[in-house]
């Protein structure tokens, strides 16, 4: 089983690289009005794009999707809390960081959100946000106190919560206590409602010796991205650290992905859109960044976080994350653009090549 | 003048009627019992839906029912009002999301911006609840260090930093809780309507905290001179600072076709309360019970006791949890003391009744259409 996470937009969506290029999800400046009759303003808003790029992973087949946090994009956990409404199977990760409330209180809203999704909410944890974006909230706590922080942060979230169902009390909370640098809970605790539910599982990223520290007491799942000198390392690292203190943690590998039919119109793909970033004679050549394996190294010049992600035919794209798969990958967090029509692509033409033996009905196997 | 009427949401579960006293068989919290719905028990398992689809029908039944939106309240053992409203949004059309929080749970610029995407979710349908003091919980419960006399001081700098950040212009600020320096909500993000705030809290020091940001003083119902009083000390405070206050009250009602049919129901919910609990609430012994202490007798014989003045009844925490006042009495009655309250100068409604579901279309179709299309005078008062 490899699991596909996909990363949701969080300005919008389109076709075009720019974000003030976007027609959809409402975060472009808007196109000059055409000749078409338009009775979508006031009727039809952004959360409604938003919704269908929602619904097509899910009809894709992506094990999940990912609202990260952007300062400049769309709220995560609005985002969140609507596409786990709206979906069945998809989990739904919710990126946020350690300030922007109490540990209770994100344990509170994701009480409410694993009722209501069949517990099917995941965190991603921000830890080391934008100094700027932090500085502006009057965030204080910089540098490898984040770390300590965020430790704390899921301590209480977790000290809160109760797996087991609780009979209801009232106001009155199970007995939990705690008292720390950074929060305090004085007899707190889930019942009622809000208890037997699971914990949502915690995403950490980073390759830092603190991020991996993290990820190795508090961390479920680490997301590496995929970079030139790869992630074993690291990966091998946190295994390590991790069996310090008995536990595991799964990887999962983040790479933005341009795949075709063929080769030849991935990279036709790529040079399009090198293209509206590079306009004007002399440009490089995207091929420069060419790293073999199909690997590619100018998603970042695309507006993709990271700079190395896969180019290729389908077959090739699905041959380099089955290979990182062997690797020690235990699943990837795939990134595309425009994202409704690559999360089609990916469903219908890479998923099943890198995880056949997850999507093929096993009673179809043996007619074939 | 057109008057903004709220439905509430149970946040837990709901009743199918008083009659069954704290007994959830809407939603998940009584336990899965014959006869529950929301998860309801088909084949002898559960069928697959949940609480949040119940909420869903109260939504759009107080859309059908005219109202304009509803309360989400918050306290330690209900449903999270962001989440609810954010999971909501697509489902509803016209329906306003009062979302009940408390500043401190919620860092502002975070506020700001899930504010600020919900209602880009919703076409601006968001309406803040600000509640400073406790809700009735241990605010250690929650993580919440600060001192209650200080959560009115910092509900004032949340708000000036909410609403300082929103327009997307950098904002600096240097608070005793909060500090900013630059911040703004993103240009995708900004321009967006800022919700309307219901301020909990009347006192001198809540009149001063709400400040330029609040909208609606909300109290819960009371005998009306003491609403009438509670209203003056705000109109007095206001005035000091300049400003013109508006007010909501927040009110269970039973109502029914006739007079006796509405007391019939309140009798059928009062069979099953405790009698020792119900004196020990009227003599202000017991905690969260003690607002009735004073307007009953010190011993309780029977349930038209708590009629405090027509139609004011004040046992319904008695047989449910929440408020202890509400309005029982026909359709006319109803209305009649509603369109009181305007005379009082009360500008919006929260109303609740249980089921909410059913409660949302007899109110909405049967009281609202009574009252006065104009304000009422104020002669009316003379009689309270």
């Amino acid at each position: 089983m490899t699991d596909f996470y996909w990363e949701l937009p969080t300005r919008g969506d389109g076709r075009r690289v720019a974000t003030e290029l976007g027609t959809r999800g409402g975060f472009g400046v808007g196109t000059a009005h055409s000749v078409a009759t338009d009775l979508r303003p006031g009727r039809f808003g952004p959360f409604d794009e938003l919704a269908q790029v929602i619904h097509a992973a899910e009809l894709s087949g992506v094990d999940g999707v990912v609202a990260g946090y952007d300062p400049s994009g769309e709220e995560s956990w609005i985002v969140a809390a609507a596409a786990l409404r709206q979906t069945r199977h998809a989990r739904v990760a919710v990126e946020f960081h350690p300030a922007f409330g109490t540990p209770v209180y994100a344990s509170k809203m994701s009480a409410t959100l694993q009722r209501l999704s069949g517990g099917r909410l995941e965190w991603r944890l921000a830890v080391e946000t934008d100094p700027a974006d932090a500085r502006s909230r009057g965030d204080r706590v910089t540098g490898r106190d984040r770390y300590a922080r965020a430790a704390e942060f899921l301590t209480v979230a977790r000290g809160v919560w109760n797996d087991e169902e609780i009979l209801p009390g009232g106001f009155g909370g199970t007995g939990y206590e705690f008292a720390g640098d950074y929060y305090d809970v004085i007899d707190g605790g889930f019942r009622g409602i809000l208890s037997g539910l699971p914990f949502p599982v915690v995403h950490l990223t980073g390759d830092s010796e603190d991020a991996l520290a993290l990820s190795a007491r508090h961390g479920d799942v680490h997301q590496f991205a995929l970079t030139e000198s790869g992630f074993e390392g690291p990966a091998r690292t946190l295994a390590a650290l991790a069996r310090e203190h008995g536990r595991s943690v799964r990887t999962l590998l983040r790479v933005p992905v341009i795949a075709r039919e063929t080769s030849g119109e991935a990279w036709a793909r790529v040079e399009r859109l090198w293209r509206e970033v590079h306009p004007g004679p002399g440009i490089d050549d995207p091929r420069a960044l060419d790293r073999g394996e199909s690997r590619w190294a100018g998603f970042d010049r695309l507006g993709h976080p990271q700079s190395i992600g896969l180019v290729g035919s389908y077959e090739d794209v699905a041959r380099q994350l089955s290979s990182l798969r062997e690797r020690g990958a235990d699943g990837f967090v795939l990134l595309g653009r425009p994202h409704i029509e690559e999360l089609h692509r990916a469903g219908e033409h890479l998923l099943h090549l890198v995880d056949p033996a997850g999507r093929t009905l096993a009673t179809q196997e043996a007619h074939s | 003048m057109s008057i903004d009427f709220y439905w509430r949401i149970g946040m837990e579960g709901d009743h199918a009627s008083l009659r069954t006293p704290r007994r959830y068989n809407r939603g998940d919290a009584g336990g899965h019992r014959p006869g529950n719905i929301a998860p309801a028990i088909r084949g002898g398992e559960l069928d697959g839906y949940g609480y949040i689809d119940h909420m869903a029908a109260v939504a759009k039944a107080s859309e059908s029912a005219g109202f304009l939106g509803g309360l989400l309240p918050s306290f330690p053992m209900t449903e999270d009002p962001w989440a609810t409203a954010a999971a909501l949004a697509a489902e509803t059309t016209t329906y306003r999301f009062m979302v009940a929080f408390q500043p401190g749970f919620l860092h502002p610029v975070q506020a700001a911006r899930m504010s600020a995407s919900l209602q880009r979710a919703t076409g601006g349908r968001l309406v803040y609840n600000i509640i400073s003091g406790g809700g009735g919980a241990p605010q250690l419960w929650w993580g919440d260090k600060v001192d209650h006399d200080d959560r009115y001081a910092r509900t004032s700098e949340f708000l000036d930093v909410l609403r300082g950040v929103w327009d997307g212009e950098p904002f600096d600020f240097d608070g005793r809780f909060f500090r900013t320096a630059g911040a703004a909500l993103a240009p995708g993000l900004a321009g967006q309507p800022f919700p309307e705030v219901y301020f909990s809290g009347s006192s001198a020091a809540a009149v001063a905290a709400a400040g330029t940001h609040s909208d609606y003083y909300l109290s819960w119902l009371e005998p009306y001179a003491d609403l009438r009083k509670k209203f003056d000390g705000v109109r007095e405070q206001s005035a000091k600072l300049g400003r013109t206050p508006k007010f909501a009250v927040r009110i269970d009602i039973v109502a029914r076709h006739t007079e006796e049919a509405a007391w019939a129901e309140i009798e059928k919910g009062w069979a099953f309360v405790d009698k020792d609990a119900a004196n020990r609430a009227a003599q202000g012994d017991s905690v969260g019970a003690a607002r009735i202490k004073g307007w009953v007798p010190e011993h309780i014989t029977g349930y038209r006791d708590l009629e405090v003045q027509p139609n004011v009844w004040c046992g319904f925490s008695l047989i449910r949890g929440g408020p202890a006042f509400g309005l029982v009495g026909n359709y006319e009655q109803v209305a009649e003391r509603l369109d009181e309250l305007r005379a009082l100068g009360v500008d919006a409604f929260i109303l609740a009744g249980n089921p909410h579901l059913e409660e949302a279309y007899r109110v909405g179709e049967e009281v609202l259409p009574l009252l006065q299309r104009t304000s009422p005078i104020t002669s009316g008062q003379d009689t309270l």
